[in-house]
């Protein structure tokens, strides 16, 4: 599961969450899989990680969950961003772009 | 909204929120499965991979559930619901601790309402802590707390230096026309002073000012139970004796003094009256109000002073108050109020503290042999990563459960303890009617409640922690603790049960008080005399007497056993009182002939009062053999002259003495009067014998002879004279109980501590025996244990008795405070069960088998 840093992923899970809803409805493990993929296997969110996570989110109102049926048909729950989750998501990224851009001077300039 | 959502997300049922987690997470697992048969894999092969990469379940799960749930309230409630499943596994152990707790909380909360409304807070009133009450003391004649007269007014009046009002009360009873019916309403005639006394501002209109005479004050209950709180009600006028006064004010809500009154009229008093002097017609209650910055205490000073220097005055007057020892005493309106229920609530406080706090021992006594029990528990629970504080908690939860399940309980009997004292009769009962349990009373018991929880459960707890650690150390100091229970619990019933001796002996000792007649069968009334019917009472008797069952009957002002007689001073024709001889004092009462054969008085010498006494004949009394004895020892009493009312009256005849004001009083000597002859009273009594309790019979031959006269105060003369020894009977009563639960607790208590010891010594004893020690070493050895703790616990307590002792003395009726007796009784009561409670299990020790006993464990 890639990242050493707990503390760091867990802010950057909810964002890598968000960032994968913002594209449509998913539901778990296809929310897992798309992070794995475009992370090139970096991330591999583990379910004790994504679920927490999910739950997190939904308290907070930046997700919905429903159940629905899959592709597979079968009956899944599916996550979908709300408006707030895109503000929210609009705002991680720009604190992420900050702190990445922070880093990265730190690194060249050392 | 993070903290609403959770609300949000619990409200929907927890249990459909877990399902679809755990549906969720099956199904992710599920779909792992899948792409690893996708790559390849056998179905087996792709379980044991998904498991592998999925880890634990239920671990996700719990991780994901944390975020909706509020972990540490859960723990709290899981801990709540444990420590229930515990106590309800062990009832007979729970309904031990809560009773016992419900007993002690109970009789706490009782008892404190009752001191709050009669000692801390009379009568519900504010601000009453700038109100002293002045009352007149007579050495000479052993009177004491009696109320002023006019002069005393006008003196304390004088004191403006402390006082910055002063008011005078007079009893004051009508008969008002309430629909038709006539009832008797009692309220008071005061000075105008009398509401500013008390601060005191109109719910409704004003208070008295000086020129007021036939105007009235409502209390506000009559107002809202006669006016239906009408404002209109000022203004109108009501009828009292027959005489109209207009209503121009309402007290406010909360004034309750005094607690029967209905209504107040102006009391003005005449300047004859004040120029009578000091011991005149003494019949005002003295109330003033302590000027701004005076305290208490000064003010009692200033009074004293005056009073001693009004007696050392080179006057006559000053002359005469120093012969008697006539003064003032100022007291704290509270004090007034309670009299003599005072000292003997503080001491049912005290000992209903007592209990409890036997009881809160008794209880972490149970705790802490539960506690041994429950080691293992414990230590598994430690291992398995519970921490020390979890566990603390844990313990506290359980006796703070405890605790509140006897607090509710205690409560429960509080409310009913309350609602049983509000109709105890005793002197001064007004004032317990008013008792309740307030929010701040159910606040107070269940703190007390919450406190005992904690408090019997800190020993165990600390215990247990410690025992974790060096089990040996702990096993000494939880000895200790052991010995302070047991020492502390057979103190404080010790205490108790001396206290409670003494009470029960003074009992006895006033229960064999002769009154002199014969109460029993003798119903007894007040009526108000109609003014416009003078024959009435003679009709009244007369158509009593010819009543159905009825042996005799008379009238008779005051009732024994109600009011007490018209004390006063007399003179003896043709004598002059000697130095040294007893002041010529007695009580009056006015009687009808039929009196002596209603109450069994026998008649020594002489005639009885004939129907030939009337107001026209000449004026005649009879005396007790006391007032015989005491004032004409050596002398026939028959034709000589005494004046206490209404000039010279002749001696016709002595009676046998009796006591008819209180059993305990010093009796004074009694002058019968016939009734006919001194018709000054606006009522009188009527005392019947009939084999059958004849209150009815009174009400209705008083209705059929005249329907517009109110009677009232019907009572058997047993229930008065039962009055009279209520406060002892109710005090006595209440403290053994206490008493003997107290025992009871302390018995319990010592004997589950030493079989407690002797369980975990089992193993040590097999060892001693199979040494060779002998079964009575062994015995001895624990009886020792035990004896030593409570025999200190003995000593405590007859220190505290004798520090207790001086206090209770009040209370005491010919008994000494340190009655040998008494104190050996109780001692031998403790002692008794104390070597029963000790000698059970120490014997238990000695028939230990060794070989049982190596093997135990």
């Amino acid at each position: 599961m890639g990242m050493a840093n707990p503390e760091f992923l867990k802010g950057t899970l909810d964002m890598l969450i968000l960032r994968t809803l913002s594209r449509g409805p998913n539901h778990g493990y296809r929310i897992a899989l798309h992070i794995r993929r475009l992370s090139l296997d970096a991330f591999r969110v583990g379910e004790g990680s994504l679920y927490p996570a999910l739950q997190r989110l939904l308290i907070n109102g930046w997700v919905q969950a429903e159940w629905a049926l899959t592709d597979t048909n079968r009956k899944a729950r599916v996550y979908r961003i709300t408006p707030t989750g895109r503000r929210q998501l609009a705002e991680e990224v720009r604190e992420f772009d900050f702190i990445l851009a922070a880093i990265a001077r730190v690194m060249e300039g050392a | 909204m993070r903290f609403w959502n959770r609300f949000r997300l619990r409200a929907r049922t927890a249990g459909r929120l877990e399902r679809e987690l755990v549906d969720e997470i099956r199904l992710h697992r599920e779909m792992i499965e899948e792409e690893f048969i996708r790559d390849g894999m056998s179905r087996t092969e792709a379980a044991r991979a998904a498991a592998q990469q999925f880890g634990n379940s239920s671990s996700a799960a719990d991780l994901s559930r944390d975020e909706w749930t509020f972990p540490r309230l859960d723990a709290v409630a899981k801990d709540v619901r444990f420590a229930l499943r515990l106590m309800l596994r062990h009832p007979l152990l729970t309904g031990a601790a809560v009773l016992t707790v419900a007993f002690g909380v109970g009789a706490n909360t009782a008892i404190l309402s009752i001191l709050e409304t009669v000692l801390l807070n009379p009568l519900g009133m504010r601000h009453t802590d700038r109100v002293m009450a002045a009352q007149v003391h007579v050495d000479r004649l052993h009177m004491k707390g009696a109320a002023g007269s006019a002069a005393d007014l006008r003196d304390i009046r004088g004191l403006s230096d402390v006082f910055s009002a002063a008011a005078g009360v007079e009893g004051g009873v009508w008969t008002y026309q309430a629909g038709g019916e006539a009832v008797r309403l009692i309220g008071r005639a005061v000075t105008p002073e009398f509401f500013r006394v008390f601060d005191a501002s109109p719910a409704l209109g004003r208070f008295f000012n000086a020129d007021d005479r036939e105007s009235v004050v409502l209390s506000y209950g009559m107002w809202q139970s006669q006016f239906g709180g009408d404002a209109s009600a000022l203004g109108r006028t009501i009828t009292l004796d027959d005489k109209p006064y207009r209503i121009v004010g309402v007290a406010p809500a909360g004034f309750h003094y005094p607690a029967d009154a209905q209504a107040f009229v102006p009391l003005a008093i005449s300047p004859q009256r004040y120029a009578e002097g000091h011991g005149n017609n003494m019949n005002l209650t003295l109330l003033a109000r302590l000027r701004t910055g005076v305290t208490p205490l000064a003010a009692i000073v200033r009074v004293h002073r005056f009073s001693t220097a009004q007696q050392a005055a080179d006057t006559a007057e000053g002359r005469d108050m120093a012969k008697f020892g006539y003064g003032l005493d100022l007291l704290p309106f509270a004090d007034f109020l309670s009299g003599d229920l005072r000292s003997p609530l503080w001491l049912l406080w005290a000992a209903a503290l007592v209990v409890l706090l036997t009881g809160c021992a008794n209880v972490a006594g149970l705790l802490l042999t539960r506690s041994s029990a429950r080691r293992k528990e414990i230590a598994i629970r430690l291992s398995l990563g519970a921490t020390r504080w979890q566990i603390v908690r844990q313990l506290l939860l359980e006796s703070t459960l405890l605790g509140v399940a006897g607090g509710l309980a205690g409560l429960a009997m509080a409310k009913l303890a309350v609602s049983l004292v509000t109709r105890v009769s005793v002197p001064g009962k007004q004032l317990l009617a008013l008792v309740g349990l307030d929010h701040r009373m159910l606040l107070y018991g269940l703190g007390l409640a919450m406190a005992s929880g904690l408090l019997f459960g800190l020993v165990p707890a600390v215990q247990m922690l410690r025992e974790s650690q060096t089990s040996e150390m702990a096993r000494n100091r939880r000895r200790w603790f052991q010995d302070l229970f047991i020492t502390a619990e057979v103190g404080g019933a010790f205490v108790l049960l001396v206290i409670t001796g003494l009470l029960l002996r003074s009992l006895w000792m006033v229960e064999q008080i002769q009154p002199g007649f014969d109460v029993h069968n003798v119903t007894t009334a007040y009526f108000t005399k109609p003014h416009n019917d003078p024959a009435f009472a003679s009709r009244l008797e007369t158509a009593l007497q010819n009543a159905p069952g009825v042996e005799a009957a008379a009238l008779a002002y005051p009732v024994p056993f109600s009011q007490g007689g018209l004390t006063s001073g007399f003179g003896i024709r043709n004598r002059q009182q000697q130095p040294g001889e007893p002041e010529f004092h007695g009580e009056a009462y006015f009687v009808t002939p039929e009196y002596f054969r209603t109450m069994r008085i026998p008649l020594v010498a002489g005639r009885n009062l004939a129907a030939g006494d009337t107001a026209e004949a000449p004026l005649v009394c009879l005396i007790d053999r006391k007032l015989a004895d005491r004032f004409f020892p050596s002398q026939n009493p028959i034709g000589q002259e005494i004046s206490m009312y209404k000039g010279w009256a002749r001696i016709v005849g002595v009676t046998a003495a009796v006591r008819a004001d209180g059993l305990e009083e010093e009796t004074r000597p009694v002058v019968y009067y016939s009734l006919p002859q001194i018709p000054f009273f606006a009522q009188s009594g009527v005392v019947l014998r009939s084999a059958v309790p004849a209150a009815a019979l009174i009400r209705a031959t008083v209705r059929r002879t005249n329907s517009t006269v109110p009677v009232y105060d019907l009572q058997t003369m047993e229930e008065r004279m039962g009055e009279k020894l209520g406060i002892r009977r109710v005090l006595a009563a209440l403290l053994a109980i206490f008493g003997v639960i107290s025992l009871l607790l302390a018995t319990i208590g010592i004997y589950g501590v030493i079989a407690q010891v002797v369980a975990e010594r089992t193993q040590e004893i097999g060892v001693r025996m199979a040494l060779g020690a002998r079964p009575a070493q062994i015995q001895r050895q624990f009886m020792g244990q035990g004896l030593r703790a409570a025999g200190l616990g003995l000593a405590l307590g007859a220190m505290v008795t004798l520090y207790v002792q001086k206090w209770i003395s009040g209370m005491l009726y010919q008994v000494k405070a340190f009655d040998a007796g008494t104190i050996g009784i109780s001692l031998a009561a403790v002692l008794t069960v104390l070597l029963l409670a000790v000698w059970w299990p120490a014997r238990r020790a000695s028939r230990i088998s060794p070989q049982t006993a190596l093997r135990y464990e």
